[in-house]
């Protein structure tokens, strides 16, 4: 360890103790002297009643007497000693936890301006070149700009999902929980889906029951993970396939079913699929990001998420949410 | 009849190809653009010169796009002009605070030219 990074350490650990507002060094002194009183106590309540002679000194209970001072005596330096030493681990620890959020907070930042700049630059020369502002343009160009441009989209989509991972997997992003109603957070999808639906004349059901959908919970959040598991129920199902949306409400839960006509994932991927960059189908568009991203929503608000797979076509996700997690920190 | 001014956008970003394409992008449409690379610059131009809009990254150095949009606010000379952020930052409390601070939109980076350029009309409207 070189001399900057001892100075950065004590300054760490000199800042979590002020934070501490107490001195936890000290409130140990005392309890271990407290425990190794006992003894002296003894002796003092032989001195007190004048019970102590120098025979009691040189009996049996005069050499035990002796000894548990002794004991008493090392067993505060030793036993402080070694308290002192793992509370300093401890403390070392969190001024680490606490630099590597600074660095994740730096990273997020940096990212976001490094990599969305250029995209925006980038971006708008692209329009600015099809839109014949700098000169004209043939179809043929306009075919490969557009292919950039759609590029510069996944690029875009890519790097928010990173970001949204990264804020997720850092502890960066709180859950702000409040009485929502989950019908209305569907139909506002749905209604997103319906050209898409349309362009591949997939039919969609929706079967849900006029009953009591409030629930706690982040809304803007559960939206991304109805938007994610819809999106991807629709892009992976072919065309004039069905696409069906199931709610079953109970008193502590609310479980939606996603079904697709998709192909079926294999059984040794029902697990993987939830991993980061893990994608069935290279050549649809998406970062392989969204069902890690849902899968960390759905677990910060206490719920489950799973997939099961139909043995001929199709695949069922299943997301069980908590109706009521107020009492619950994250 | 009398010629219709042009309107005057003043760009605050430190992303000096971005502004060039934003320079091509609004001159096409027929809208006079001045740039300040950093916050204070940024600052000094909107009171110099008299501006329709201003387009305002957060992330800027010397003086933050937030302490820019709280200046701009805060002077009587300037409180009047429209300001239209323009981020990479894409944090709801950094928008919820932006719009309490007065601004007229907020768009994230990399944004659609076509619905920046629909903002601006709407605005200058």
């Amino acid at each position: 360890m070189n001399n900057q990074d001892r100075l950065d350490r004590d300054t760490g650990l000199k800042v979590v103790l002020q934070e501490l507002e107490e001195n936890p060094y000290r409130k140990f002194r005392i309890a271990f002297a407290l425990m190794s009183i006992i003894p002296f106590l003894v002796f003092f309540y032989l001195l007190v009643s004048r019970l102590f002679t120098m025979e009691i000194l040189a009996s049996d209970i005069g050499v035990i007497l002796s000894i548990a001072i002794f004991i008493s005596v090392c067993g505060f330096f030793v036993g402080y000693s070694i308290i002192k030493n793992i509370l300093r681990k401890i403390i070392l620890y969190a001024v680490q936890a606490k630099h590597s959020d600074q660095l994740k907070s730096t990273f997020v930042a940096t990212v976001s301006h490094e990599l969305k700049n250029p995209l925006s630059a980038i971006k708008t020369n692209l329009f600015n070149i099809m839109a014949g502002l700098v000169g004209s343009v043939n179809e043929e160009q306009k075919k490969i700009l557009q292919l950039c441009d759609n590029i510069i989209e996944r690029m875009k989509h890519l790097v928010n999902d990173l970001l949204d991972l990264h804020k997720i997997e850092a502890g960066m992003v709180d859950v702000k929980r409040k009485l929502c109603n989950l019908l209305e957070v569907l139909e506002k999808q749905i209604k997103e889906f319906e050209a898409m639906l349309n362009k591949k004349r997939i039919k969609f059901i929706k079967d849900i029951l006029d009953q009591d959908l409030s629930i706690w919970a982040d809304e803007d959040k559960i939206m991304l993970v109805i938007n994610n598991l819809l999106s991807n129920a629709i892009k992976y199902t072919p065309e004039e396939g069905l696409v069906t949306l199931k709610i079953y409400p109970a008193d502590e839960y609310i479980k939606l079913e996603f079904l697709d006509t998709a192909q079926s994932i294999p059984s040794d991927k029902l697990e993987k699929i939830f991993d980061k960059f893990e994608r069935l189908d290279i050549t649809k568009e998406g970062t392989g990001l969204g069902l890690a991203i849902t899968k960390d929503i759905v677990e910060m608000h206490k719920g489950r998420i799973w997939v099961e797979s139909q043995s001929d076509r199709g695949n069922k996700f299943v997301v069980v949410l908590p109706r009521d997690l107020r009492e619950t920190k994250r | 009849m009398e010629e219709k001014k042009p309107k005057k956008i003043l760009i605050i970003e430190d992303e000096q190809e971005l502004i060039s394409s934003l320079t091509t992008l609004f001159k096409s449409q027929g809208y006079l653009t001045l740039a300040a690379y950093d916050g204070l610059y940024g600052i000094s131009l909107a009171h110099e010169e008299k501006v329709d809009l201003v387009i305002l990254d957060l992330g800027l150095p010397a003086g933050g796009g937030l302490y820019v949009l709280e200046n701009l606010k805060q002077s009587v000379k300037t409180n009047s002009i429209p300001v239209l952020i323009l981020t990479a930052r894409q944090e709801k409390e950094l928008e919820e605070k932006a719009y309490q601070m007065g601004v007229e939109a907020y768009l994230y980076k990399p944004f659609d030219p076509k619905e920046l350029l629909d903002k601006i009309k709407e605005i200058l409207k």
